[in-house]
């Protein structure tokens, strides 16, 4: 998996250029500015561009630009946007059209190397990878005669496990059950939300939740 | 402070500066001997006109013509005379009078004696230029612009240097002294050009009365009007009797050029009762000006009164604002005093010479001290009034100025330490919680380093979100790097009550207008949070017609506190300082509701 790292901070750059190598990424361009992110996606084709979302010169939204001028301009490419903060309006423009191979997750998920690199692997293969904060804000949003009311405990636990981007093998691994298990809620939230059949691909799925928090 | 026209200072209606300034124009003014000589000079030289014209025999209407004469030269000495007196240090009084005088020599042709003889012919088309002049040099008695001064040179070389060309080519009949050759056709010529060249002069001098009248860029002072119509008229009529003389013939051959000069003699003489009317208005104008003044002040609309007292339309008050050293106008704002030839400053001080207020007027004003000082006399403590008016609008100016900046700078210093934490401490502690995590990887069989490993990355995990919490406090990044709307729907979703959040905001606003809009709602939510008991909150903000408002409302218990140190007060300071305003409705027990209105373009 070929990956382009735009971080302007040289510690943080250099740490995940390792990180993602030792997971088994091949690193094939790291830059610090919008512009030559864009050059580089565009000379080296990766399938996923992890972006730092305040870039050089101005530090306010230029990696976020390009970010989203990656994602139109080539859809084949997975964009993971790194940031500091997190804003749920962004997570609503990065997720407004499609939710395939799109990430955004607080920075801090670094330290966790396993679940980054799951992460940034899902993204570039066309899934998603949303930060549990995000996602519970998404939830939280919803209010009065939800359907969302009408989920147990576990079903709300696995929705939001969904919603970050998981598979149903990452999810049963997560709450320690089966995959067979998972399955089964699955179902069982897909009714109670009027979302209709669960079965297929489970970053269709995925995409279903989301355009479903999203509305 | 540099003006064109010389500055005047005026005292404030204090017994002794008054008496001053009656002494010192006392002692400028002509000796009252002389003036009283030159008056006797003139009526003799009226009486030697009509002895002149009755020893002649060849004059024509011999009283038409010595009434219309001596009209002229009696009412150009008698008004330059009132004009000396009044105005000592005007050359505008000796002017009339020396025009007075030369139209009296002119007469001397009538004289059968050579030289009498001599003097006449060779003045008698002075006297029309000297009329030109005095109407360009109307009111201070000086050609102030380059054009004038041309116009009136150009005038008299063609009446006296080109005059005695004509003599010397014998254009003057016998008895011309200066006589050199006898050439009547050449003479002739030479005083077509002469008459043709002033009627020209004076057509121009017109011009330039019209534009002093219509000019642009102010209405002129009522009284001027009738005056300066009065002078135009004369100059036409000049120009008008010189182009028939050339191209009709002599009045003394056609008698309809004859009525053309009578009706130009009389007009010329109607200018000095022009101007006598002006002064003698004015002066009778100084009591009822002093009375609207006193009503119109009375009303707090000083300037219309000092207008309408001054009869001067463009009449603008300077006040002099100590703190700062210079004039601003009745809002405080600083302005400079003009320069315009056009525009005279007076200036109005106290008794020890420190300032109080400039009055900027038309220049003809110059011509009625009397009025000047007594209506500034009059309005005196208006003006100080208003002076303190104006000072204390200029320090509140100052005020939010120095507000505005200091919020300004707040802004800029906690914008540039959320920068140092995000680009410095958060990245560090980010790359090195990265690199335990790889530790970790890498150590995976040690069960004991694994578990140490872990404790120190959510240590470190911890002080990430603390330190995150705090440089969002600090400076909300979100506003100036994305934009309020983004911004507030973090805001909403993070909110510990249901927020209904309507933003209808057309793409980015200004910066600290966005910034200042965010402190508010978060400031709110947060106090709805804390006290307001409420279940539910609605935000809504909006940019219409050049204002940002934000309105966050809860359905709390109310009664907000809104003294100086809460926070409402300080978002009321950063609401304020960018001229906006702010206000809070919150009854015991209604709900509370914030409104923000800030302006923004």
């Amino acid at each position: 998996v070929r990956v382009v790292v735009a971080e302007d901070g040289v510690l943080l750059r250099e740490g995940l250029t390792r990180l993602l190598s030792e997971a088994g990424f091949e690193v094939v361009g790291q830059c610090t500015t919008a512009e030559e992110l864009l050059l580089k996606v565009r000379s080296y084709s990766p399938n996923v561009a992890i972006v730092d979302i305040r870039l050089p010169p101005t530090h306010k939204d230029e990696g976020f630009r390009a970010a989203q001028e990656i994602r139109s301009r080539y859809p084949a490419v997975g964009v993971l946007v790194l940031s500091q903060y997190l804003e749920l309006g962004l997570a609503e423009e990065l997720l407004a059209d499609s939710a395939e191979g799109v990430g955004y997750l607080l920075k801090d998920r670094v330290s966790d190397v396993k679940e980054f690199a799951a992460a940034v692997r899902r993204v570039a293969e066309g899934g998603s990878a949303l930060d549990p904060t995000i996602v519970s804000q998404l939830l939280g949003r919803r209010r009065g005669d939800d359907p969302l009311a009408k989920l147990t405990p576990r079903e709300r636990e696995v929705l939001e496990l969904m919603a970050e981007g998981r598979s149903n093998q990452g999810i049963a691994d997560r709450l320690v059950v089966t995959e067979r298990a998972v399955q089964k809620h699955i179902t069982s939230i897909f009714e109670k939300l009027g979302l209709g059949a669960s079965s297929g691909e489970d970053h269709r799925r995925v995409l279903a939740v989301l355009a479903f928090l999203g509305s | 402070m540099a003006t064109a026209e010389p500055s005047r200072a005026i005292g404030l209606p204090s017994r002794a500066a008054w008496h001053r300034f009656r002494s010192l124009a006392a002692l400028l003014a002509p000796k009252p001997a002389v003036l009283a000589a030159i008056a006797v000079a003139g009526v003799a030289a009226a009486a030697t006109t009509l002895v002149l014209a009755l020893m002649n025999g060849e004059v024509d209407h011999v009283a038409i013509r010595v009434f219309l004469n001596d009209w002229i030269t009696l009412n150009y000495i008698g008004a330059g005379l009132i004009a000396w007196w009044r105005r000592p240090d005007s050359r505008f009084g000796p002017l009339m009078v020396a025009a007075g005088f030369v139209n009296f020599l002119a007469t001397l042709d009538w004289a059968s004696a050579a030289v009498p003889y001599t003097i006449g012919v060779a003045l008698d088309l002075l006297a029309p230029v000297l009329f030109l002049h005095v109407f360009l040099a109307y009111p201070s008695g000086r050609l102030s612009r380059r054009l004038e001064r041309i116009v009136v040179a150009g005038a008299y070389v063609a009446a006296v240097g080109v005059g005695l060309v004509r003599m010397m080519l014998g254009g003057a009949g016998p008895g011309n002294l200066i006589e050199i050759a006898s050439k009547p056709q050449a003479a002739l010529a030479v005083r077509n050009v002469q008459l043709i060249g002033i009627s020209a002069f004076c057509l121009a001098g017109i011009g330039v009365l019209a534009a002093r009248r219509w000019g642009p860029g102010r209405p002129p002072r009522r009284p001027l009007g009738l005056l300066v119509d009065s002078f135009g008229l004369a100059l036409l009529m000049i120009a008008a009797l010189f182009l028939c003389i050339v191209f009709v013939g002599s009045p003394d051959e056609v008698p309809a050029i004859e009525a053309v000069r009578r009706t130009a003699f009389f007009v010329v003489g109607l200018a000095p009762i022009a101007f006598l009317i002006g002064l003698l208005q004015s002066r009778l104008a100084v009591g009822p000006a002093i009375v609207s003044l006193g009503t119109g002040a009375a009303r707090g609309n000083v300037l219309a009164a000092l207008r309408t007292a001054l009869r001067d339309p463009s009449l603008e008050v300077a006040y002099w604002v100590p703190e700062y050293e210079r004039y601003a106008d009745r809002d405080g704002r600083a302005i400079e005093l003009p320069t315009s030839p056009a525009r005279t400053t007076t200036l109005i001080d106290r008794e020890d010479g420190t300032h109080v207020a400039a009055l900027v007027h038309d220049s003809s004003l110059r011509d009625e001290p009397a009025l000047l000082e007594a209506v500034t006399a009059a309005g005196g403590f208006a003006l100080e009034n208003e002076r303190l008016h104006a000072e204390l609008r200029a320090r509140l100016e100052e005020l939010k100025g120095s507000r505005a900046r200091i919020i300004e700078a707040t802004q800029a210093e906690r914008q540039r330490l959320e920068r140092d934490l995000h680009d410095g401490a958060q990245q560090r502690l980010v790359a090195l919680s990265l690199e335990l995590g790889l530790l970790e990887e890498r150590f995976a069989g040690d069960a004991a380093a694994t578990a140490a490993l872990e404790q120190t990355r959510r240590e470190i995990t911890e002080s990430l979100r603390e330190l995150r919490e705090l440089a969002q406090g600090i400076h909300p990044a979100v506003v100036t790097g994305h934009g309020l709307a983004v911004a507030l729907k973090t805001l909403a979703a993070r909110a510990r009550v249901p927020v209904r959040l309507t933003v209808g905001l057309d793409g980015r606003l200004p910066e600290r207008q966005e910034v200042a809009a965010y402190y508010v709602v978060a400031e709110c939510l947060t106090n709805t949070a804390k006290y307001a008991r409420a279940s539910s909150a609605a935000v809504e903000v909006r940019h219409a017609e050049g204002r940002l408002v934000v309105e966050v409302v809860d359905d709390g218990v109310g009664g907000a506190d809104t003294r100086v140190g809460s926070g409402l007060r300080g978002l009321a300071d950063r609401v304020e300082a960018l001229g906006g305003r702010l206000r809070v409705w919150s009854p015991v027990g209604g709900g509370t509701r914030v409104r923000a209105e800030i302006p923004c373009a």
